[in-house]
């Protein structure tokens, strides 16, 4: 997000004319509103005074050392950026909430470092700009796409190189289309002939002409034929090439997100990666591999059956293109009308709806509190307001239509009426205004659709750009080029980390630990404190912004994501079990364990034997459609999980908070059995639950607070005890 | 075991405290007196009913009605700050009317500022595209142009016929009588009456 703008001239010459040579332009931001009107307006905070200049007007100069108090108020249709001057309150300057609020936010920080006299560094903000720095228009919801400025052309050619491998294949629905055209524009030709030397000169049946007529009419067949033959052929390849097309597209997008870093995926939602992976790519292919390709011929066939008409007749040619505009308008106006009123009535269905469900949903409040007839009441209204509305738009559009068609269509008659005059004047045969009219109507048929085709190409470039930004990401954690494939024995080297999601923002601060192999390290802190940060860090789903974490003396930085996860295990709190027996479950990370090694994982992790009480034991289906599990069998079907690669690294986040007492021990009994031999990392809130750790690590606001065995803190008597303390105190309360 | 369970009636002590808060009480012209503040703001200089008078530095003024009756029932708080959290209400004015007009010019001031809901008078352009509508209006904050991403549930019709707009960034638009709008400008927005 960007913190430093641009001052426009004016503005600029001003800030030079106060601003002191000594002094450092740490941030520019805008604001909005002056006295009630919208403005353009600039903040300019240096590491000495804020400066608040308003077309080419210096309205204020803030002196940061009497400041404080910074603080950001959201108004309603507004925000407020307000200090403490000297210790009184004062407004700084108002602003529009969603485009500055988080700017502002990071500004309240900024301004108390730099009070501090902290202006070593101007903060910057990870958050993502959701609005376009060329014109301000909003982003695409979730992306970093602008409909107004993204370029065209660049799209069109990464879309050409997508399509590789996949181009003859494409080509075929549109080299279909082009036959088929062709082949529309012979029948006519043909029957021409047909009216000319057979129909019109009436000369009777006799053998020789019979015979000349069959054979027309043959080849009016035939080429018929041979043109709806190649139709279905083009509509067979559209559906082949579009499902291969799609099918690559899904699997590229797919492999894509699964690449991509942890912290780029959570800024995006679920059903947003949904909506591209099924809807965009949906929008894309139907876009290439259907209309495109009619497009493509309406635009051919238009272009032939132009040449052939001029080459019939140019005058009457003439004729074709006089109601076209007038035809065109017309439709253009009359969809617009028509699309409003479309908005209209869907408004209302929608309020219908919603009001349906609303009172569907709360039915119970409806008739305990007796307000039946209210209800219906109320939906009345919206039905009767609905239908007249349906009503009066099929009205018109069942009269406009058909009137539309006649407007296009004027040109027909115009074509009839003086072809007719030149068939008096016996200037031109029946067979070729046939012939010409056929064609007219060629030129006329898509027109109707016309109004469709904006909207399908704008659509189509912004799912597009969806698709494309998401492939062409990069992800954030990536492994170095020669990367190590170490067989991890488990000492880990936490070495001076400092990592925030947001730089601005530390999470950890200077963390160094060290954890000898085999060791049970205990993992303790007020939530929110970094605990599940620190054990991200170590299965490298961030990368740490300062110091580096080691295994084994190697900086993870240099050992490939593959080889490192797979030999880390992980419970975490929330397990997830995927769709599918216990057995695929257990053997998630390692497909292909034999069905010893699945039990003897059980067995470890006390799972055995509530799965061989199951009716279908290992292969009792889980997850969504499954067998319901209890918490407790969850958690020590995912123990399980994190045993069957026989990890050398052990991450249990907070596996154990979630369940009673029974479960807890039995759990723990498990966790006792695998933390031998193993390195584990444990965060617990419950404290009983890392009885057994070797060494407990207390952290406090991000900081290492305290690290040592359980008597030696105790001993100390700081968080830890407190901790303790805390907790034997609640139980008593509970036992009482 | 005794030095714990004393220990312990400390910590719900304290726990109480924190949940401990201000009774809010009702502002009238005899016991509340507001004054413009150093920085152009608003303070409140306020009589306890035991006689001891308080001095708040700023206050909010908080309506409790925004859209329907912006002038009852108006909650004075303090501002929320960094080591005392949310701030609490320290009273609540019935009418601002009761006050006198220095008073209500005061407030109105800070009020017509946090909630700030330009006149909506014209309408020049609306232009759907690529999901979003975009909107050229004239208002009187001046010639606004701003994006909405779904018409029809951020174009909110009152009952007595008053239309509230609200966009993607957070301005409210109002227009208070719809159909005095002009032509062009009253269709724009018809459809989603």
């Amino acid at each position: 997000m960007k913190l430093m703008f641009d001052l426009p001239a004016i503005d600029e010459e001003v800030l030079q004319q106060n601003i002191s040579s000594d002094e450092r332009r740490m941030y520019c931001l805008p604001y909005n509103f002056e006295e009630e009107k919208k403005v353009e307006g600039f903040m300019v905070f240096t590491d000495k005074h804020i400066y608040k200049i308003l077309n080419g007007a210096l309205l204020k100069k803030y002196k940061l050392s009497e400041m404080s108090d910074f603080a950001v108020e959201t108004h309603y249709g507004s925000c407020g950026f307000y200090a403490k001057i000297n210790g009184n309150s004062e407004l700084l300057c108002l602003f529009i909430s969603g485009r500055n609020l988080p700017r502002y936010s990071v500004i309240v920080q900024a301004c108390e470092m730099l009070v501090k006299g902290d202006n070593k560094e101007a903060l910057t903000s990870n958050e993502p700009e959701r609005f376009c720095p060329k014109c301000n228009r909003p982003y695409v919801v979730h992306t970093k796409i602008c409909p107004f400025c993204q370029s065209k052309k660049e799209i069109y050619l990464k879309l050409w190189a997508m399509t590789k491998g996949l181009r003859l294949m494409m080509l075929f629905p549109l080299i279909t289309a082009i036959i088929a055209t062709v082949f529309r524009f012979v029948v006519p030709a043909i029957q021409k002939i047909a009216i000319n030397e057979y129909i019109i000169p009436a000369t009777g049946i006799t053998g020789k002409s019979i015979s000349g007529f069959l054979l027309i009419i043959c080849a009016i067949v035939m080429f018929d034929l041979v043109h709806r033959i190649l139709n279905v052929m083009q509509s067979r390849m559209a559906a082949i090439s579009g499902n291969k097309f799609t099918r690559m597209l899904r699997t590229l997008l797919f492999e894509k997100i699964q690449m991509l870093s942890m912290s780029s995926i959570q800024n995006k939602s679920t059903g947003d990666l949904m909506g591209r992976i099924n809807n965009d790519v949906s929008v894309v292919q139907h876009f290439i591999t259907s209309l495109l390709p009619t497009y493509f011929a309406q635009a051919f066939s238009f272009v032939l059956a132009l040449i052939l008409l001029i080459c019939l007749n140019p005058v009457m040619c003439l004729f074709v293109f006089i109601p076209l505009p007038f035809a065109i308008t017309f439709i253009f106006k009359f969809w617009k009308y028509m699309q409003k009123r479309n908005v209209k009535a869907w408004v209302l269905a929608r309020r219908t709806n919603m009001h349906l469900q609303d009172i569907l949903n709360g039915i119970r409040v409806v008739k305990a509190y007796g307000n039946e007839k209210q209800a219906i009441k109320t939906f009345e209204k919206c039905t009767n307001k609905q239908a007249h509305q349906d009503e009066s738009n099929a009205k018109l559009f069942d009269t406009v239509f058909p009137v539309l068609g006649l407007v296009v269509r004027l040109g027909s008659y115009l074509i009839l009426m003086y072809g007719n005059i030149l068939l008096f004047h016996g200037t031109m045969d029946v067979g070729t205004l046939n012939q010409f009219n056929t064609y007219a109507n060629i030129i006329y048929e898509p027109l109707m659709q016309i109004t469709a085709i904006p909207r399908n190409i704008s659509n189509f470039l912004t799912s597009l750009g969806k698709i494309l930004e998401i492939l062409e990401e990069e992800p954030e954690v990536f492994d170095i080029a020669k990367p190590h494939n170490i067989t991890i024995k488990g000492d880990i080297n936490v070495d001076h980390v400092t990592f925030g999601y947001e730089s601005y923002n530390p999470v950890l601060k200077n963390i160094n630990v060290k954890v000898n192999s085999g060791e049970m390290i205990g993992i303790v802190g007020h939530s929110g404190c970094g605990k599940t940060t620190l054990i991200n860090l170590v299965m490298r789903l961030y990368d740490v912004t300062e110091g580096k974490i080691e295994i084994d003396g190697v900086n993870i930085k240099d050992i490939s994501q593959m080889t490192l996860r797979s030999q880390i295990g992980v419970v975490l709190q929330e397990t997830h079990l995927f769709s599918g027996s216990i057995r695929d479950n257990i053997r998630y990370a390692k497909p292909y364990a034999t069905n010893e090694e699945v039990i003897n994982a059980a067995r470890m992790a006390n799972a055995h034997d509530f799965i061989m009480n199951l009716p279908q034991g290992y292969n009792t289906m889980v997850g969504e459609k499954g067998y319901s599990l209890s918490g407790g069998e969850r958690q020590r079907i995912a123990i399980a999980r994190a045993l069957i690669h026989d990890p050398k690294i052990l991450i249990l986040d907070e596996a154990t908070a979630a369940l009673d007492t029974e479960t807890e021990k039995l759990i723990q009994d498990a966790i006792n059995k695998l933390t031998t031999g193993r390195t584990t990392l444990a965060i617990a809130h419950r404290l009983s639950t890392l009885r057994n750790a070797d060494k407990i690590l207390v952290l406090d606001h991000g900081k290492l607070a305290e690290y040592g065995t359980h008597v030696e803190l105790l001993e100390k008597k700081g968080i830890y005890y407190g901790l303790v303390m805390a907790q034997k105190r609640a139980a008593l309360e509970k036992s009482k | 075991m005794k030095d714990e369970n004393i220990k312990n009636t400390a910590a719900e002590e304290e726990e109480i405290d924190l949940f401990k808060k201000r009774q809010s009480v009702q502002l009238t012209p005899e016991n509340a007196e507001f004054i413009r503040s150093e920085g152009g703001l608003v303070s409140l200089k306020l009589k306890n009913d035991d006689g001891s008078v308080e001095f708040f530095e700023r206050v909010l003024p908080i309506r409790s009605f925004p859209i329907t009756d912006p002038d009852e029932f108006i909650a004075i708080r303090e501002p929320d700050s960094k080591d005392k959290g949310k701030g609490d209400e320290i009273g609540m004015i019935r009418k601002l009317s009761d006050f006198d007009k220095a008073a209500q010019e005061l407030l109105g001031e800070e009020l017509q500022r946090r909630y700030f809901t330009p006149q909506l008078s014209k309408i020049y352009s609306v232009k759907d595209k690529f999901g979003y509508s975009y909107w050229e209006v004239q208002t009187s904050a001046g010639k606004i142009s701003f994006v909405m991403n779904n018409p029809s549930s951020n174009i909110r019709t009152l009952e007595d016929g008053r239309v509230f707009i609200h966009d993607i960034d957070g301005n409210c638009f109002e227009i208070t009588e719809p159909e005095k709008l002009d032509k062009a400008s009253f269709r724009h927005i018809e459809i989603y009456m």
